[in-house]
């Protein structure tokens, strides 16, 4: 990460939070709810694009079924607390296990293969559990669960009501934070070195001594982790969850929006995540057909800004500074 | 025991085969642009579906299906032509090629797929079959449209083979796959032979779309239901391998049609999606990976 991406980063940290903040006051004097809903979606996909881009931008693996877990999360939450017990905290920490557990389990699938054969192996891995919730009654089987509760989340001095849209945008906002953070932290240690060793050159690792399945394995653990605990806020919101959750088309959406808002640097996913919100809705509103829109939008970041906005942003910044 | 392979495996197995070869086909288009340009084409469904809504367009305009075998595929040529030409080939030389070209032609898929709702509705349409009537085969009844397909599929399977095996074309474009530097500096044009070969493979995908569009409806989405099971055949093949995509699209259709006998048919995708994960376990590049062994 050279001196100018660094600085595109910190603009775009902020940039983001002072949106957030903008978005809440906007909330609080009009009451209107609408936008916060759809902020909060964009978030809970950021996520998502944040599991991918640790893969894909960090550790340079593509993976193309990332919404399996993303699925799994939203489900196993709606039947927690649906079924069980409505409670926010041993939701998040069940989901955030159990993810972490289906990802260690599948990374011995996945991690076996290198490159094209990844991204198609978990492609793969997706399509089977997709087509095997919309085939199992017992979750709802095509039409998914509906009816899930709003939660409380109690705190020592007050409790909060995920009913109310600020509230829950503000819990969004501050747990996909303290997750963007955790895995910025990461980044410096020394297994987020070796990732970036794995993925400039993998089979050079070795030579020097380090392993290179055991930081993938991690690597991929988080990642499912993160992706778990996305979808497990995604019921909370919507109330429901389909199996079109764990479709190709989110996973593909999720890479899209990595692509976007720049590989490897994070903030890029949820950025790009809420970019994408606000076109489509912006878009949906002029003409019923926005994917042609959207379609054309992604080949031309793909052609002319492979780096997406913090390449952008990066080339804009040291063009300034050399003049 | 005789009878039940007659009158319950039989039919089955000869079901299998006439979607067999249609998948075979869908896969071979998918196979060839990965193993030439190293291109995994997501819009391949989409190609599928143009060819079939291209059909059905024609024919209304009272052009016999025979005529749409061949003029089809023709007018999607000059369109894959430009999309290797004016999209991919921008990204061809960029270091995460295989992600950019996905993208790219997610992109194209997403457009594609509005553009049918646009102009042709979302609606169902379904051609007339053109060949009608039904022959018996080992004393069981078929419509001979669909042993038609096989026929014709399975002849189509290999010219394409013989075209890419057995001709100085075919030399060529594998030559040109095999070392691009060496090819060109013997006079190849290699860009056009790259914008060939991706236009060959969408005419292939929207010649089966033509093919298969009297068996199965037509509609916008159509090739995102039909492009997985492409996938699956080309990935458990081997990526690039026309033998493989032969051999795994046999194995899995079989093994689709067989296993709807005993268990529920709603599950067979799922099985044929775990064999291909089981596949890819064992032998992490397929059956066959490449172009170079047939």
């Amino acid at each position: 990460m050279d001196k100018y991406q660094y600085q595109a980063v910190r603009i775009m940290e902020y940039v983001m939070l002072v949106a957030a903040i903008i978005l809440i006051i906007f909330g609080k004097i009009t009451g209107d709810t609408f936008f916060l809903r759809l902020a909060t979606e964009a978030l809970i996909f950021g996520g998502l694009a944040l599991s991918v881009d640790l893969l894909l931008g960090i550790v340079g693996l593509l993976s193309l079924g990332q919404a399996l877990y993303f699925g799994f999360g939203a489900y196993l939450s709606a039947l927690i607390l649906r079924d069980w017990v409505p409670s926010f905290w041993l939701c998040i920490l069940l989901v955030a296990i159990s993810s972490a557990i289906l990802g260690w389990v599948t990374s011995y699938i996945a991690l076996r293969s290198k490159g094209v054969y990844f991204a198609l192996i978990s492609f793969g891995l997706a399509q089977v559990f997709a087509k095997s919730i919309y085939n199992t009654r017992a979750l709802g089987a095509s039409d998914g669960m509906v009816g899930v509760p709003i939660v409380q989340i109690p705190l020592p001095f007050l409790t909060l009501n995920l009913g109310d849209a600020i509230t829950f945008f503000v819990v969004t906002f501050i747990l996909m934070s303290c997750i963007y953070f955790a895995l910025k932290y990461f980044l410096y240690t020394p297994l987020g070195r070796i990732w970036g060793g794995v993925r400039s050159n993998e089979s050079r690792l070795p030579y020097l001594g380090y392993n290179t399945q055991t930081p993938k394995r991690i690597a991929f653990i988080l990642a499912a982790i993160v992706a778990g605990v996305s979808g497990a806020l995604y019921p909370m919101l919507r109330g429901f969850v389909s199996p079109e959750l764990m479709y190709f088309s989110v996973s593909g959406n999720a890479v899209i929006t990595v692509v976007l808002g720049g590989v490897g640097t994070l903030i890029g996913s949820l950025f790009g995540s809420s970019l994408l919100m606000i076109l489509k809705s912006i878009i949906g509103t002029l003409t019923f057909h926005h994917h042609i829109v959207i379609g054309l939008l992604f080949i031309v970041v793909v052609i002319f800004a492979p780096k997406g906005i913090v390449g952008i942003l990066c080339t804009k910044l040291k063009e300034r500074a050399t003049r | 025991m005789l009878e039940s392979l007659q009158y319950i495996y039989a039919p089955q197995i000869i079901n299998g085969l006439s979607i067999g070869v249609a998948v075979i086909l869908m896969a071979l288009g998918l196979t060839i642009i990965f193993g030439l340009l190293d291109v995994i084409n997501m819009s391949h469904g989409e190609f599928y579906a143009a060819g079939a809504f291209l059909g059905v367009s024609l024919m209304g305009l009272g052009i016999s299906f025979w005529w749409t075998l061949i003029i089809v595929p023709l007018l999607l040529v000059p369109f894959g032509y430009l999309m290797q030409e004016l999209l991919i080939k921008k990204v061809f030389h960029h270091k995460d090629r295989h992600i950019l070209t996905l993208l790219l032609t997610f992109g194209v898929a997403t457009i594609l797929e509005d553009l049918y709702k646009v102009i042709w509705g979302a609606n169902t349409a379904k051609p007339a079959t053109p060949i009608t009537g039904a022959s018996e085969v080992l004393g069981v009844m078929f419509p001979n449209y669909r042993l038609f397909l096989m026929m014709f599929g399975a002849l189509l399977i290999f010219a394409v083979w013989l075209l890419i095996y057995k001709t100085s074309i075919g030399s060529i474009v594998r030559a040109a796959t095999l070392d691009r530097n060496m090819s060109a500096s013997l006079g190849i044009p290699v860009n056009r032979v790259y914008a060939l070969t991706f236009a060959f493979g969408v005419a292939l995908a929207a010649l089966s779309g033509v093919l298969l569009a009297p068996i199965y409806s037509v509609f916008p989405t159509m090739g995102k239901d039909f492009i997985l099971m492409a996938f699956a055949v080309v990935i458990v093949g081997g990526l690039g391998s026309i033998k493989g995509a032969v051999i795994a699209g046999l194995l899995l259709t079989q093994l689709q049609s067989l296993s709807s006998l005993f268990i529920s048919p709603v599950w067979s995708d799922p099985i044929v999606f775990a064999v291909m994960v089981l596949v890819l376990m064992f032998k992490p590049s397929g059956l066959y990976a490449g172009m170079k062994n047939g």
